[in-house]
């Protein structure tokens, strides 16, 4: 059963269309990943999902229900840029946001959530005196507090060092076992390949990719190789097949016309020195990304 | 209705818990009666230098009577009977032969001194002063100062000029002033209101004596109390609404409230800051009245009239300033916007005086009715000491009371569309569009 599901939706700004005829359906319980280059209309079709704007056409319908606004009670939101009262303690923000969504006390909901975010010190700091990554973890339990049954992420990543991130993605999970549906948007291709169940990418207001990675990844084939050789400097532009050479430091990544022959292309390599690695792969996320995003020579 | 509660208690909770508020709360009135209460404190304090005033008399008549009035003024007034301290100025009069050959070049030498410090002013009487011919200005009494429009001196010596003169013409007729008892006597009229039957005893009741302090002191403090309420409940929603938009809480609200009721939370909640203030106020202002015996001068019927209207013009103005708010994407905005949005509180202010000088004239009775006016002024001329007719009252409570549902409406769609439009300050017909077609 989908949670969210979105029809032909377009939205228009003067004479910009953010969003272009887009589709989706998010299935409950799911991790669904939005991705694109910016300008590409990820944050409006999160506030259309939220109800925040209203699309000119198209149908949405959010927790079975198509009536605009009805269910923001069961959905959370944490947006791209931090949206704090800054006067405001810690404990007592969260209990403001989980109050106006729930409609009743949430002080046990909310001490647990401080406890397990390692926020339970700050609980009676001003909002203006936290650092910008204890400011992220506070918005996002200002966001999940009232356990919704959609949480809707813009960026939840964003100013957060490595041991905070691993904290965000555990809660994640965790939430994810409990049935919330969580859409997350992010421009981090590793996070959207190794946390989202599905991944949606939107380019120009339109759907470009949609499905699991796998899927994805299905649709391009074996068309990379990655390589490592002990020769610095190996010529890789002149081999046979390869289209593109995209240079990672230590390895290589070689893009292969859909003719080309592994085969040739290592022993053509084996010519030039030594070969450590020589993996025949699908594209990573990060491949697919750009090479849809890329600007064209046109551009 | 549970989530703009939720939102309105936060906004008065983060208002009224502030140092600001309190402060705000004891310096307002301060600020709004600074003029009189400087006034009343610099009272005693005036310039004890004698004033040494030369007096060209071309009508031959009053010199010699003023220089005598002045001594027995010096004798009575410039020092304490008992102390000996000096209380006011000695006023030396100097009496100067006229110059008719130049008058004008006697005043340049005269002011000139004034100039230099060795007078304070000259007086010069006319010479028909005492008989004003068709030529009238042979009969003036002029008075030359650095100050001459607001000098005590200038005020001081009316009486003693004119007292002379008429003593002299009364001479001139062969009456002699000592004998006719009363002569000067002077009967001021008393300002009373209307006589009425005591509906319980039937008996004619006395006319209440009215006083300056019923006719302009009470609807002064009504329209000054109005327009504080929206200075503290309805302007702040400007700049208020522009800081949450700025920094994206809006957005994270909008996730769990519609627009329209994220603006009436705000609203609400400075109408919460504006009846504190009201109460605070009110408690005060009856404590004041009760313990001066003044309980007349107000009346439960006021009380109740000025919270009606209190009420509606907060919620009028918050809604409107809160929409502006959500136009706006800087402070300049907000700045540039506050004085335009101020307009329907400070015409007011601006046309108290004619209203007060005719609270049931045409001028103040349209005015008053015209919604965005009526809670100040309707108030004021229901303080006044003629009062208003009942159904003018209640007409205006209604045009108010329209005009608040309109101003929520309107406020609600251009808020809408205004809390996600950031960049530049949007245009008037956008603007319009939004408020017309949402």
């Amino acid at each position: 059963m989908n949670v969210v599901e979105l029809n032909q939706v377009t939205k228009t700004f003067g004479t910009t269309r953010a969003v272009d005829g887009l589709s989706l359906a998010v299935p409950r319980g799911s991790i669904y990943g939005f991705i694109g280059p910016n300008g590409s209309g990820k944050t409006t079709t999160l506030r259309i999902i939220l109800s925040i704007l209203y699309p000119d056409s198209g149908h949405v319908r959010v927790l079975a229900d198509g009536q605009p606004g009805r269910s923001s009670d069961r959905i959370g939101y944490l947006p791209e840029e931090r949206g704090l009262y800054k006067k405001m303690r810690v404990r007592e923000l969260l209990r403001f946001h989980g109050e106006l969504k729930t409609g009743r006390k949430v002080n046990a909901e909310v001490d647990a959530w401080l406890e397990r975010l390692g926020l339970a010190d700050a609980a009676t700091k001003k909002i203006e005196a936290l650092s910008k990554g204890m400011s992220q973890k506070v918005q996002f339990i200002a966001a999940a507090v009232a356990q919704p049954e959609l949480l809707i992420l813009d960026e939840p990543f964003s100013g957060l060092d490595p041991v905070n991130a691993e904290v965000i993605r555990t809660a994640l999970l965790d939430l994810r076992r409990q049935g919330t549906t969580i859409i997350l948007s992010t421009h981090d291709m590793n996070l959207a390949e190794s946390l989202c169940d599905f991944i949606l990418m939107i380019f120009r207001g339109q759907k470009v990719l949609d499905g699991t990675l796998a899927a994805i990844q299905d649709q391009y084939g074996a068309d990379t190789i990655r390589i490592s050789m002990t020769h610095p400097h190996p010529n890789t532009r002149h081999l046979p097949g390869v289209t593109e050479v995209r240079d990672l430091g230590q390895t290589q990544e070689l893009r292969l016309d859909p003719a080309a022959d592994p085969q040739e292309i290592l022993a053509a390599l084996m010519q030039q020195g030594r070969v450590r690695r020589f993996e025949l792969t699908r594209p990573s996320l990060h491949d697919i990304f750009v090479r849809i995003a890329r600007p064209t020579q046109e551009e | 209705m549970r989530r703009v509660l939720r939102i309105a208690r936060r906004e008065y909770v983060a208002a009224v818990k502030t140092k600001g508020f309190i402060i705000g709360l004891i310096l307002a009135p301060l600020l709004m009666g600074g003029g009189a209460i400087a006034l009343s404190l610099l009272k005693g304090r005036i310039d004890l230098t004698d004033k040494k005033i030369a007096v060209i008399d071309r009508s031959g008549v009053v010199a010699d009577a003023l220089t005598a009035a002045a001594r027995q003024r010096d004798t009575q007034v410039v020092h304490h009977a008992k102390s000996g301290r000096k209380l006011q100025p000695a006023y030396l009069i100097e009496v100067v032969p006229p110059h008719d050959a130049d008058p004008q070049r006697q005043r340049l030498e005269l002011s000139d001194r004034i100039r230099r410090g060795e007078l304070h002013a000259f007086l010069e009487i006319g010479p028909q002063a005492l008989h004003p011919g068709t030529n009238a200005a042979l009969a003036q009494v002029n008075y030359y100062a650095k100050n001459a429009a607001l000098d005590d001196v200038r005020r001081w010596l009316g009486n003693p000029v004119n007292q002379q003169l008429r003593k002299v013409r009364l001479a001139e007729v062969g009456i002699d002033e000592t004998q006719v008892k009363d002569l000067h006597d002077w009967r001021p009229v008393e300002s009373l209101g209307l006589v009425s039957l005591d509906p319980t005893t039937g008996a004619v009741t006395d006319a209440p004596k009215r006083g300056e302090a019923e006719a302009v002191l009470i609807p002064l403090a009504m329209i000054i109390l109005m327009f504080m309420m929206a200075m503290m409940g309805a302007i702040p929603l400007m700049g208020a609404v522009m800081e949450e938009k700025t920094q994206r809480i809006a957005e994270v609200l909008l996730g769990s409230v519609r627009p329209f009721e994220f603006m009436m939370g705000k609203v609400l909640g400075g109408l919460g800051v504006s009846l504190t203030g009201s109460l605070v106020y009110w408690s005060g202002g009856l404590i004041v009245v009760v313990s001066l015996g003044l309980t007349g001068f107000l009346s439960t019927s006021l009380v109740l009239w000025f919270f009606a209207f209190m009420l509606l013009n907060t919620v009028m103005m918050g809604s409107l300033l809160a929409a502006l708010g959500s136009l706006c994407s800087d402070p300049r905005d907000v700045q540039n916007l506050t004085l335009p949005a101020m307009i329907p509180v400070l015409i007011p202010m601006w046309v108290i005086v004619p209203v007060l000088k005719e609270p049931g004239g045409a001028f103040a009775t349209w005015l008053s009715l015209f919604p965005p006016f009526t809670p100040p002024l309707m108030l004021a001329r229901l303080s006044a000491p003629s009062g208003v007719p009942a159904w003018q009252a209640w007409v205006g409570l209604l045009g108010v009371l329209a005009c608040t549902a309109l101003a929520v409406w309107l406020g609600g769609r251009i808020f809408r569309m205004g809390i996600l439009f950031h960049g530049r300050l949007p245009r008037f017909r956008q603007v319009l569009h939004w408020a017309l077609r949402g």
